[in-house]
């Protein structure tokens, strides 16, 4: 320790907007040489159906690498110590293998004229109605995961340019608009597996190069079990990071996923269940052709190295804190406290090329992201809910809509994170998470396989989760005095699993000409 | 199908051993043992589905 942060010269903001505007360029130019090809909306959404093991693989691996896992993860590792494992996801292969094997199967619904996955859930139940409820769900939880992606490149943006923080949030979004305007989103699955690959090299890239940086994994190992818990604002703890808990002090210290091994296993389940419950990472399966078993198995190679990304981000958290101590935790680093700690580690170990490709891909995992999200939620609003009512209503009208939904998406999540940024975005993204997972792995994932599942099993598992989701120990939690991360991640989605499966035992199912048509032999 | 259920309590026992190794070893042999146990998982959750639970159109 005693390494001072680096001064940031106009030299960084220089690579790192040359970086960006780079990689959007690739992006406009890949989506647009791929929307050519498309010759329908239907078809642009999907493609051909001809997307192989390569693209498929690595665009779930974009999909899964969000603001979180890219850039958060660094300041789990760097806050928290060991006990912030467990949200940077060290056995997220896990959990992104469940959804290799359970989302194939969303092939099938394409060809029963789904686009969506709401649209899939309305096929799957024949009931408009299921979908409705899984658009509106979505809609609530992505804007919240959206919230981190904000944080995420306002930081990088701040710390780079030296442009104030909400100027910084205000930028995000104008790069949002842009990258919408532009048709950066309109590659689809192309457009995300070339940010797939470069958010895999670049991650690997940034673990590797702090590790040396920091003097390797002996010497971080040695410092973080000399450092103490340091609460965002600055406040000293003397409670150890050595540990792979943190026992913070109740009832607020409660709300930290590694508190207790209660915790722990709650965040394990979590990655198991979130990968397939993401919609955004299981419709990446909807445009895919048929593959071989080889080609699994490549699949499976893909998401492992890639999934082994966010351990490389978060061990930069753990570099930087060998470096700096706890300096990013005080006041003086309002309100981006640890989340700053990879931006600075790039400058110091890598210079002006490291933090422009780590730039680019934070903007590639938040920015790309939250377009992604906002054109979800848009798409949410027009397809499952107007045009279920109005079955009628002109492809053009629906169109313009969509374009006009695009604003109060963008809007919200960054009204949000102007009003209450999260001091360390990963732990706040990780609410979203458990909802996600514990409503839709079930409502999505599961229904594909089990014939018994209802449309009631699904309605009662969307509108209980979304209930649960509300009593978060930080948000109305306290109220019913649900204060402990854990039990209410558990509760979340067990409690879910459990309504799921006695709802459907106890209501009708489709009739069994209906359900031979979705589960062929 | 004894042996797919030899397979799955392997699987069990992958996710068994994290809050264990994490608990008894802890520092980086339980992030990167934690990643292997991961990977281990995911390699047999593939190949029980293309090995037995494979789907043709």
């Amino acid at each position: 320790m005693g390494t001072p942060v680096p001064e940031v010269g106009p030299e960084v903001m220089v690579g790192v907007v040359v970086a960006i505007a780079a990689f959007l360029t690739i992006s406009i130019l890949l989506g647009f040489f791929m929307r050519k090809k498309a010759k329908s909306f239907g078809e642009w959404l999907v493609g051909r159906r001809d997307i192989g093991p390569l693209v498929t693989g690595f665009a779930l691996v974009a999909s899964y690498l969000s603001g979180w896992a890219i850039f958060g993860n660094a300041g789990l590792g760097y806050a928290y110590g060991w006990s912030g494992s467990w949200l940077i996801g060290t056995t997220c292969v896990a959990g992104t293998s469940l959804c290799l094997v359970i989302g194939y199967r969303m092939r099938r619904y394409v060809a029963l004229g789904a686009r969506t996955v709401p649209e899939m859930l309305r096929v799957r139940f024949e009931s408009r109605t299921v979908q409705a409820l899984a658009g509106f769900a979505m809609i609530i939880l992505l804007i919240v995961y959206s919230v981190g992606q904000y944080k995420a490149m306002a930081t990088v943006w701040k710390i780079t340019t030296g442009t104030p923080f909400y100027g910084s949030l205000l930028v995000t979004a104008v790069l949002v608009l842009l990258y919408l305007i532009v048709g950066g989103y309109t590659g689809t699955q192309w457009v995300s597996c070339f940010q797939g690959i470069v958010l895999t090299i670049v991650g690997w890239t940034l673990g590797i190069t702090t590790l040396i940086w920091a003097g390797g994994l002996g010497e971080i190992s040695r410092v973080i079990e000399t450092q103490t818990f340091t609460a965002p604002n600055g406040t000293q703890t003397g409670i150890p990071l050595d540990s792979y808990t943190l026992p913070l002090p109740p009832p607020e210290g409660l709300a930290f996923p590694g508190v207790d091994y209660v915790g722990v296993i709650a965040a394990m389940f979590m990655f198991l269940l979130m990968a397939t419950g993401f919609p955004h990472n299981i419709s990446r399966f909807l445009g895919t052709r048929k593959i071989t078993k080889r080609e699994y198995w490549i699949m499976l190679l893909i998401l492992i190295v890639g999934g082994l990304t966010p351990l490389w981000i978060g061990l930069a958290g753990f570099a930087a804190r060998t470096k700096w101590g706890n300096i990013f935790m005080t006041s003086e680093y309002y309100p981006m406290y640890g989340d700053s700690a990879p931006v600075y580690a790039s400058i110091s170990a890598g210079g002006v090329p490291l933090v422009s490709l780590f730039a680019a891909s934070v903007f590639a995992a938040s920015v790309a992201t939250i377009a992604g999200m906002v054109m979800i939620m848009a798409t949410n609003i027009t397809r499952d809910f107007i045009h279920n009512a109005y079955p009628e209503a002109s492809p053009k009208k629906m169109l313009w809509l969509t374009k006009l939904m695009l604003i109060p998406f963008i809007a919200i999540p960054l009204y949000w994170t102007f009003t209450s940024p999260p001091p360390i975005l990963s732990e706040f993204m990780a609410g979203s998470a458990v909802a996600q997972a514990g409503i839709f792995f079930f409502v999505v994932g599961v229904s594909m396989y089990w014939k018994r599942a209802t449309k009631w099993g699904a309605i009662a598992t969307i509108i209980y989760g979304l209930v649960v989701t509300l009593l978060h120990p930080k948000a109305y939690g306290k109220i019913v005095g649900l204060y402990h991360w854990g039990y209410w991640a558990l509760l979340l989605m067990f409690g879910s699993a459990l309504i799921y499966v006695l709802v459907s035992l106890t209501t009708k199912p489709l009739s069994k000409e209906k359900l031979e048509k979705l589960f062929p032999k | 199908m004894s042996k797919i259920y030899c397979l799955l309590s392997i699987m069990a026992l992958c996710v068994i051993l994290v809050p264990v190794i994490a608990y008894l070893f802890g520092g980086w042999f339980a992030y990167w043992g934690h990643a292997l146990l991961a990977i281990v998982f995911a390699v047999l959750a593939v190949f029980i589905r293309t090995r037995y639970y494979w789907e043709e159109d």
